[in-house]
């Protein structure tokens, strides 16, 4: 008699548990129908430094190779040669980090300081909208920052080499994100938008990122 | 010839010979209930069990082979895909190994305080997370569908704080040799502490849910029984062995990185005679789990009301190159005691290594513990020893 009294009595426990779920509201969304990530509050965002596709900004790119040898798969295939005589070479662009973990990418005067001081102003010229995830920021803009809201530069570089190829197969990476944090000038990076997460493609060739861009090397 | 050959190999797949009224069944590899693709070969007489023998291999993935041809810092990946349900976990464990072989030299500073303080944080999380998935999981295979649900409406926020942490929700690749790959994100330790204030009263939420109903109790309380001395006899760790009983957390008996500086309690199994549960029992080895959430909780406050030491978040080296020598190194994984056998001779990768599994340990017990118990029994065991197959396998 205790053991029916006992069964019942749990289930019924379980049951109200349940019951309380049914007033709150749910926890799961419809994703392909609902995947708006801004207007639904219902849906999460994904958040600053996520490790989706790989990007290059091949312009600030110098070939030094480190990502291809730091990956674990061999995913990143590189091939350049040295430049000719009257090629044209540049350097790359400063990478500033704000502190609220967003980036802007652009041009400084002169050298970026050892120590950045909090009464220091920035001016940050040519803004480049590809790789910048600070919101609202145009192409070629001028952005003056203080130095409170700074938390490093990364110096500019030398393009010493020219990029023949530079494929990515997406394929094989498996998204440890190492090649993003050895890269010096921090042109490779990894999407943290819907962008990144959503990449299916009907054709597998379409998942090897070809990012060389023969036009830029004159 | 040909013939042999294909006989030796038929022998291979069925091992087992049935006797006159017994018949023998694949079970798996492609089961909802064997966690992962292992596939178990019954000899059945009716719906009795008389023997039970694991196959495993089917995600083997040359873990170790492949090992000694990465740097130490290229494996760090890997181990995330061993037991991938913990990778944090993993990744602690081998960091660990290979910052004793570094301890050797005298530039290796060691790891700093502040990421010991991250390490405990992610660890915990994912203690949690893990524990989290072996309660829902076990439910489900017994019949219970809800816990499942609500366990994984709960671990769907740790994983969201895993991802605003080092931008992965699963393979997270974030404790590196040395230190952490990234510091705190604005606002984290203020989500950390709604989380376990809102996960905390939960948990006694799902003890009324599953732990102590009726049918659960029916099905698990003094079912498979491994005692002390059976798990000791298998290398059965973890909570496999404190709910036999054993109160051995390396946590509190060895102490590694900051565990020292915590105050919390090792949940062992109870007998509880009124309600038939026996020490090392299925009931026992699944709510160690239970308590170890609320003690995983009580580390978490600790170090979110201690508050975090200031300072860098990885040593400063130039290249990860232990010195020439051997260790091996264990830690306390949620599943049980994680050992890294590392062989080293000065270069920037290993010469041999081998990782100590405990989910392997514990599925070997597996045939003693399923001999004349009802197939259904079998599903109960699976789900309490709570096994992963991607680390059985690596």
């Amino acid at each position: 008699m205790s053991n029916i009294y006992n069964g019942v009595y749990s289930v019924l426990l379980g049951m109200v548990i349940t019951l309380r779920q049914l007033f709150k509201p749910s926890v799961t969304h419809q994703y392909p129908y609902e995947n708006d990530f801004e207007i639904n509050d219902n849906i999460r965002e994904i958040p600053v430094g996520f490790r989706g596709q790989l990007h290059n900004r091949v312009e600030d790119c110098i070939v030094c190779k480190k990502c291809a040898q730091i990956c674990p798969v061999d995913c990143i295939h590189i091939d350049a040669r040295k430049p000719e005589k009257g090629g044209k070479m540049w350097e790359s662009m400063n990478v500033v980090h704000l502190k609220d973990q967003t980036r802007i990418v652009g041009i400084i005067d002169g050298k970026p300081p050892k120590k950045i001081e909090p009464d220091m102003q920035f001016t940050i010229q040519h803004a480049n909208p590809e790789g910048t995830t600070h919101p609202d920021i145009p192409a070629g803009a001028t952005v003056k920052i203080s130095g409170d809201k700074v938390d490093r530069i990364i110096d500019r570089k030398k393009v010493v080499l020219f990029m023949d190829q530079f494929d990515i197969d997406m394929t094989l990476c498996l998204f440890c994100g190492l090649c993003t944090e050895v890269c010096p000038t921090e042109c490779l990076t990894m999407k943290d938008s819907l962008e990144g997460i959503e990449y299916s493609e009907f054709d597998r060739e379409n998942l090897i990122y070809k990012f060389a861009d023969p036009t830029l090397y004159k | 010839m040909l013939a042999q050959s294909t006989a030796s190999e038929e022998r291979k797949f069925l091992e087992l010979k049935p006797f006159s009224d017994e018949m023998v069944v694949s079970m798996g590899p492609q089961h909802p209930s064997t966690h992962g693709v292992l596939r178990l070969e019954l000899r059945l007489d009716g719906e009795i069990v008389r023997e039970a023998i694991p196959h495993i291999g089917y995600l083997h993935r040359c873990f170790e082979k492949h090992a000694e041809n990465l740097s130490y810092q290229q494996i760090v990946p890997f181990t995330d895909r061993m037991d991938y349900i913990a990778a944090m976990n993993q990744n602690w464990g081998f960091c660990l190994a290979v910052e004793e072989l570094m301890s050797a030299d005298p530039k290796f500073a060691g790891v700093p305080e502040r990421a010991e303080y991250l390490r405990v944080l992610a660890g915990e999380l994912n203690r949690i997370a893990s524990h989290l998935l072996a309660f829902g999981t076990y439910g489900m295979d017994i019949g219970a569908f809800t816990p499942f649900l609500y366990a994984f409406r709960d671990r769907e926020k740790i994983l969201l704080l895993f991802e605003k942490l080092c931008g992965a929700r699963l393979t997270y690749n974030y404790i590196r040799v040395g230190g952490v790959s990234r510091d705190l994100p604005p606002g984290f330790l203020d989500d950390v502490r709604e989380f376990i204030d809102y996960f905390e009263p939960k948990i006694d939420e799902y003890n009324a849910l599953l732990t102590n109903n009726k049918i659960f109790l029916e099905r698990t309380v003094g079912v498979a029984i491994m005692d002390e001395a059976m798990a000791i006899s298998y290398g059965a760790t973890g909570p496999n062995l404190r709910g036999a009983g054993r109160k051995w957390d390396l946590r509190k008996d060895e102490p590694y990185s900051i565990y020292d500086r915590f105050d919390f309690d090792i949940p062992v199994g109870e007998e509880i005679p009124e309600a038939g549960a026996v020490l090392g029992d299925c009931w026992n080895r699944y709510k160690v789990r239970m308590d170890e959430m609320k003690e995983s909780v009580k580390i978490i406050r600790q170090v979110l009301d201690g508050g975090l030491p200031d300072g860098p978040i990885v040593a400063a080296m130039k290249a990860i190159r232990p010195p020439a020598g051997e260790v091996f190194s264990r830690s306390e994984a949620p599943r049980g005691e994680l050992g890294f056998y590392i062989v080293s001779d000065g270069s920037v990768k290993p010469v041999r290594l081998k990782a100590k599994s405990p989910c392997f340990c514990a599925l070997s017990a597996l045939q003693e513990l399923s001999r004349g118990l009802m197939i259904a029994d079998i599903i109960a065991i699976i789900g309490s020893i709570d096994i992963v197959m991607g680390e059985v396998d690596r």
